[in-house]
């Protein structure tokens, strides 16, 4: 008999954001994560502390995974921008700093919420509406035939992830690398609704970043005694290469229902029945000019020296992950029973042959019209090659975004401090019948919207990890980042050679002061200008759709965990 | 979840990394000291002189640690050479990084300072490449005229062998007097000396004089005697073919290897001709002289299989060992075929066997009753019922038996080479009817039985034709080059012989057992350093050259570096602006950080090698080198003369060298330059991280243990 234990009650938190746990524990979430932000971010080791495999790593993906918060509104913040990075892969931490920064400089101003609430969205409304509109300074259309940049925004991915350790050669080379196989995805000729292909990658871990490469296709791991020597494949009179696609196993174990079970006569081998009928499904591969069987399962080893024997190549075991590009390559239809299948099934392909690197061994599937490609990617040691592979999906989402709506917006901090200075000389500059329609003050107004500028502004200065001054220009609202025990030099300019992004340099006064300092009076500020000049090469550039998302999204949390009055935690 | 801060000044992190790779500091450069890794719990013992085996006995719990190992294994993996320097490095780097920060240089300047001057080494030391091609000519030349002179050092050796505790060093120039005079007249010891000589291939890579057997030789004993007594170090005469340091011995191995090499082969002796690799397998070897030997042989065989079929020179794949214990090293040697060890009942099989055809079967799996390909499922609800049971239908096992060897008699089968395990029931019965079976065979052995004979690897019996059993081959107990059979221990050697079979099996002899593991990781070293040289195409010039140039270019550029003018010049458009401005401060600070790492590396070398007294001789030597290399103009070209002559510590104090002979000790490229970059790598990615997340169930021992308070939980 259990024993029946009572129900505990409930436990009631109210006004959560009052408590000090929360503050620390919020402070101390925002400390881990501005210090993995940008280029020269720290790292942090992930590691069971037990011997276990050691993850090097500056993504906010794998921190905010690995942090198992316990406080309920460090759960709804990290959920959001978890959230927010499974949409868009880039920008996580810009969110998530962001969004630590608003929270803790809205609660200094002690407003009730539902004001500083209403606020913050009229200027959330405010940044999105300038992000989109024509007249933004801090924004570039990115133009799909001139590749700079495509390759600046990669560049900048490969850039802010320190734990891959590239080189500049390295980077340079991954660059193209990876515009390249994004290209070979972009389908040639558009319909009504273009369908992207898709890259594959395939792991070398141990060689030189260097020995990256793209192929046209794909590649599929076989063991190197599987294949004859040279390979030899056959081919219709029309001279192409037929394939079948198998997803089911043919390993030849047999149906196993879940329960009940099959009594048969001794002497009878169930075993030896069904080879019968996979080496019946040979023959019929055989009889129909099959060249190549590939089966995402097992092939029983019986199976695959009568197909050898009859020059067919036979590749299995190559993973779910594999079918779908396969078949969308091919255009075979992935055979889910060997008792019977038609022709139609059957793809086509230009040519087969094996490339070998490292000591693997591979069969090179080389299609008619190639929209999937295989990035074969090289990094030195198990931690670098990891963060490299997310450090490609991030690119590769983002150039997915941008395909979509080619924009991208000024890196390095810039955009931040941009828009800031945009936001200050907006709200000195609001019509009073605005004030009215958000029911507040302009003194309410100024102050929370300094908090947002501040919130903006702090995330530049987050990608400074060495103790150094960040300054701003008052021309076009850049950020500059000033190493540190200079600030008494006289002349500014000569501490300054460039932007954070890389668009301005140092040849024309521009009025720089010292970000975020204490003492300096808000300068009246006039709205920012867009860059006369516009070098595409070498800019630090981010993701459009990516930082115009963790803007929103960031806001709205912060606003979300302001709103919260109280907790109810079960605590059964 | 935990999270601990690592001290920004006295990096955590860096301490460890500079802590473990202090164990590795004796193990490099040619002359290894070995180390005993005793474990306290269970009292055994580990032998070791290579730092992959090193670091995989240590404790490694702490994530430096974790991630020294993984970066370690990844070399080992990728290149089987250059793991000592690699962890040498992560420690010297480690130490000198730190010092940077207590210097308050910033991070991200340590990091792209560091990274860029060892691009540019890279860069630069590109001018010591030599290619094969030229390297041949240049160890050929040389070895044509070394000949003149094997009689007179190997006599020299052996003399120094005979009192190990003197040797000689400053008052050289007697005994080379004494010496010389001797080689003129031929006495008739020198032949009796060279009756011995496969005892001094022994010596080579082990310190063990102990082990050495030689008829004491009085007179050149007095020769000896009149020269200067030194104590300081007897094993320095063990190293005869260093990079580091130059004697002329290697012209006395060549001389052991023509005269040995009719005992120590069981093949009968493959010519050593000019062109052939030979001279750069010995080259590379750096003074191990019982694995250069075999890879001598082993390329001379492959060579000339290549000149009939046209295949690659040097194939790696075609090279199995076989490890044999209680046969002293001179033994070693190589064979064609495949030579592995079997039990004493198997033995008998193979008397039988012997002089008669062989028809072979190769299995890519198990052997046994259970065995199904992978990914086969069992399916576990089926049942088997007997409708008339007799009695002399036994069990299952037993019909398997049976009905197995059916088949194998049924094809006259009379080898079986298994990739995986055998049933042991099998095994017996196979020995009963005199079927030779062996497992655990490696996929490269079945290939090349593939190729040689015809044979095709099965899966199961069942699928067993005519068509995939082989042919042609004949087994034979292995026999030492002495005649001697094998009644060592428990397992006993047979060579399996396939007339036309590429493979070639090096067996490597020893009587001491804790060896066996260090003399085969040895073994696969160099036999991976001359791969690696022939498919790359070329070689760096030893002896340290390679780092005395990136020291020496390093201290040009931090030089450079504190020159106000060029810091505007160059175009950093890939580090923040504000970086370039903050390098120029403590760009030269940096670079003699990354400096310090090979300064160290070549003085430890040097002390190692035993060739300087101490650590302030050795970089009293190296700053006298770089001095000089600086006030020549170019440095690479003085290093390319210097060492093209005799290395680093040349003309000092060596008898043996003659100025116009070619230096001989080469390097790998890829494989050294890959181990800078990821021990580099390794240090930057251990001092840019700040914290380590510890995550699982280990939150609440920590909360509880005493190292809590470092924690913060969120």
């Amino acid at each position: 008999m259990s024993r029946v234990e009572a129900k505990k009650p409930s436990l009631y938190i109210s006004e959560p954001l009052t408590k000090d746990i929360v503050h620390q524990s919020l402070s101390v979430l925002r400390g881990v994560l501005k210090s993995c932000y940008g280029p020269a971010g720290r790292l942090k080791q992930l590691h069971n502390g037990m011997g276990g495999y050691v993850c090097t790593t500056s993504r906010s993906s794998a921190v905010l995974r690995c942090l198992s918060v316990s406080h309920p509104v460090l759960k709804v913040l990290t959920a959001s921008v978890q959230n927010h990075i499974s949409r868009v892969s880039d920008c996580g931490l810009f969110t998530a700093i962001l969004c630590c920064s608003l929270i803790e400089n809205f609660k200094n101003i002690n407003f009730l919420s539902c004001t500083v609430i209403k606020i913050s969205k009229h200027l959330l409304s405010l940044c999105t509406d300038y992000l989109k509109s024509e007249a933004c300074g801090c924004r570039v259309s990115v133009d799909f035939s001139n590749l700079e940049t495509l390759f600046c925004l990669v560049r900048s991915i490969l850039m802010s992830k320190p734990a891959c350790m590239l080189s500049k050669t390295e980077i340079d080379h991954l660059t193209t690398l990876i515009v390249k196989a994004f290209l070979l995805t972009v389908p040639c000729h558009v319909e009504t609704n273009a369908v992207l292909g898709k890259c594959i990658i395939v792991p070398v871990k141990g060689r030189r970043v260097v020995d990256s490469t793209v192929f046209p296709g794909l590649l599929l791991e076989t063991p190197e005694n599987q294949l004859a020597k040279p390979l030899s494949v056959k081919r219709t009179p029309s001279n192409i290469i037929k394939i079948a696609l198998f997803c089911v196993s043919m390993s030849g174990d047999l149906f196993n229902p879940e329960e009940g079970s099959i009594t048969v006569r001794h002497g009878i081998s169930l075993e030896m029945s069904e080879l019968d009928q996979l080496l019946n499904v040979g023959r019929q591969l055989v009889n129909d000019e099959i060249g190549l069987v590939v089966c995402q399962k097992v092939i029983h080893p019986s199976l695959k020296q009568y197909l050898k024997e009859n020059h067919v190549v036979a590749v299995d075991r190559v993973g779910l992950s594999m079918m779908e590009p396969l078949s969308q390559m091919t255009g075979s239809k992935p055979i889910a029973s060997i008792h019977s299948f038609s022709p139609s099934c059957y793809g086509s392909l230009k040519d087969v042959c094996t490339e070998s690197f490292a000591s693997k061994h591979f069969v090179h599937l080389i299609p008619n019209d190639t929209l999937v490609c295989s990035l074969m990617l090289c990094n030195r040691s198990e931690t670098t090659w990891d963060e490299l592979k997310c450090a490609y999906e991030t690119a590769e989402r983002v150039l997915q975004l941008t395909i979509k709506e080619p924009l991208a917006l000024l890196g390095g901090g810039c955009t931040e401090t941009h828009l800031a200075s945009y936001i200050r000389h907006k709200s000195c500059n609001l019509s009073t019948s605005s004030f009215k329609a958000i029911d507040c003050s302009q003194t309410q107004y100024q102050l929370v919207a300094d908090a947002f500028c501040r919130s903006l502004e702090s995330v530049a200065c987050s990608l400074n990890h060495d103790d150094g001054d960040i300054f701003t220009d008052v021309v076009y609202g850049h950020c500059w980042f000033v190493p540190s025990g200079f600030s008494s030099v006289s002349n500014w300019s000569d501490l300054v050679s460039k932007c954070g992004c890389g668009i301005n340099d140092n040849t024309q006064n521009l009025n720089w002061r010292v970000l975020q300092s204490q003492f300096s009076s808000p300068v009246l500020q006039s709205c920012p200008k867009e860059p006369s000049v516009k070098a595409t090469d070498f800019l630090t550039l981010d993701c459009f759709a990516a930082k115009c998302s963790g803007l929103q999204v960031a806001v709205e949390t912060a606003n979300l965990i302001l709103d919260l009055s109280c907790i109810i935690e079960d605590q059964n | 979840m935990a999270f601990r801060e690592v001290n920004a000044r006295r990096h955590v992190g860096l301490q460890q990394l500079s802590a473990l790779a202090l164990a590795g500091r004796t193990l490099l450069g040619p002359m290894k000291s070995y180390k005993f890794v005793v474990d306290e719990s269970t009292n055994q013992s580990v032998l070791t002189c290579s730092a992959v085996r090193l670091i995989e006995s240590l404790d490694l719990s702490s994530a430096a640690g974790q991630l020294l190992n993984e970066t370690i294994q990844a070399q080992n993996k990728e290149f089987k050479t250059g793991m000592s320097t690699l962890l040498f490095l992560v420690g010297a780097w480690s130490n000198a990084v730190l010092e940077c920060l207590q210097q308050n240089v910033p991070v991200s300047v340590i990091v792209s300072v560091m990274s860029e001057g060892l691009n540019s080494c890279c860069e630069k030391v590109q001018c010591l490449q030599l290619s094969i091609p030229d390297v041949n000519k240049g160890l050929c030349s040389s070895s044509v005229r070394t000949n003149i002179f094997e009689n007179k050092t190997s006599q020299i050796r052996s003399n120094s062998f005979l009192n190990p505790q003197v040797c000689f060093q400053k008052g050289i120039s007697t005994s080379e007097e004494a010496a010389v005079p001797r080689n003129t007249h031929s006495y008739p010891e020198d032949s009796c000396n060279f009756s011995n000589s496969c005892l001094f291939s022994t010596l080579t890579g082990f310190g063990s004089i102990a082990s050495l057997v030689k008829p004491v030789d009085g007179k050149s004993k007095s020769v000896i005697s009149g020269s200067g007594v030194m104590t300081s170090s007897c094993n320095k005469k063990k190293l005869s073919h260093s990079r580091y340091f130059n004697t002329l011995a290697k012209s006395n191995f060549s001389s052991q290897l023509g005269n040995s090499e009719g005992c120590l082969s069981g093949q009968s002796a493959y010519p050593c001709e000019c062109n052939d690799f030979g001279h750069l397998a010995m080259a590379l070897s750096h003074g191990n002289q019982t694995s250069t030997k075999l890879l001598q042989n082993i390329v001379a065989y492959q060579q000339q299989r290549a000149e009939c079929s046209g295949s690659s020179q040097f194939n790696i794949t075609e090279i199995v060992t076989c490890c044999l214990l209680g046969l002293p090293e001179s033994y070693s040697c190589v064979c064609s075929g495949f030579i592995t060890l079997v039990s004493p009942e198997q033995a008998t099989v193979i008397k039988y066997l012997q002089d008669k055809p062989l028809w072979i079967l190769l299995m890519d799996g198990d052997l046994t009753e259970h065995y199904r390909h992978l990914g086969f499922n069992r399916s576990r609800n089926v049942r088997t019922i007997l409708e008339h049971p007799s009695l002399q239908e036994g069990r299952s096992g037993d019909l398997w038996l049976s009905s197995v060897l059916d088949i194998l008699k049924y094809f006259e089968v009379n080898l079986i080479l298994v990739k995986g395990n055998v049933c042991e029931k099998l095994m017996e019965r196979c020995i009963t009817n005199n079927i030779l079976v062996i497992g655990s065979v490696s996929h490269n052995v079945l290939r090349a039985f593939g190729e040689g004979c015809g044979a095709q690897p099965v899966s199961y019996l069942t699928q067993l034709d005519a068509r995939y059993l082989g042919s042609g081959g004949q087994v034979e107990l292995w026999r030492a080059c002495d005649g001697r059979a094998m009644e060592l221990g428990e397992l006993v050697p047979v060579r399996i012989k396939v007339q036309g079979i590429p493979l070639l099996t090096a067996m490597l002899t020893t009587t001491v057992a804790s060896k066996m593991q260090l003399i085969e990781d040895q073994f696969w070293t160099f036999v991976y350093r001359l791969h690696h040289a022939l498919n790359e195409g070329k070689v760096f010039l030893g002896g340290g050259a390679v780092e005395l140039l990136c020291l020496s270019h390093i201290q040009m550029l931090a030089e450079q570096s504190l020159k106000p003018a060029s810091t505007n010049a160059e175009k950093e458009f890939h580090s923040p602006s504000w970086l370039a401005a903050a390098s120029t401060e403590y760009k030269s600070v940096v670079l003699q950080a990354l400096a310090s790492g090979w300064n160290r590396y070549l003085s430890v070398v040097l002390c190692n090698t035993a060739k300087v007294a101490s650590g302030f001789e050795a970089y009293t030597l190296i700053k006298c080198h770089l001095k000089k290399a600086a006030d020549c103009g170019s440095p690479s070209a003085y290093i390319l003369k210097e060492f093209r002559r005799g290395g680093m510590v040349q003309g000092s104090s060596d008898p043996f060298t003659d100025p116009g002979e070619g230096l001989n000790v080469y390097d790998n490229v890829t494989a050294k330059m890959e181990a800078w970059r990821r021990a580099l790598d390794l240090v930057l990615l251990v001092l840019q991280t700040d914290a380590e997340i510890i995550t699982g169930p280990r939150r609440n021992q920590l909360l509880n243990s005493y190292v809590s308070s470092e924690f913060m939980f969120l």
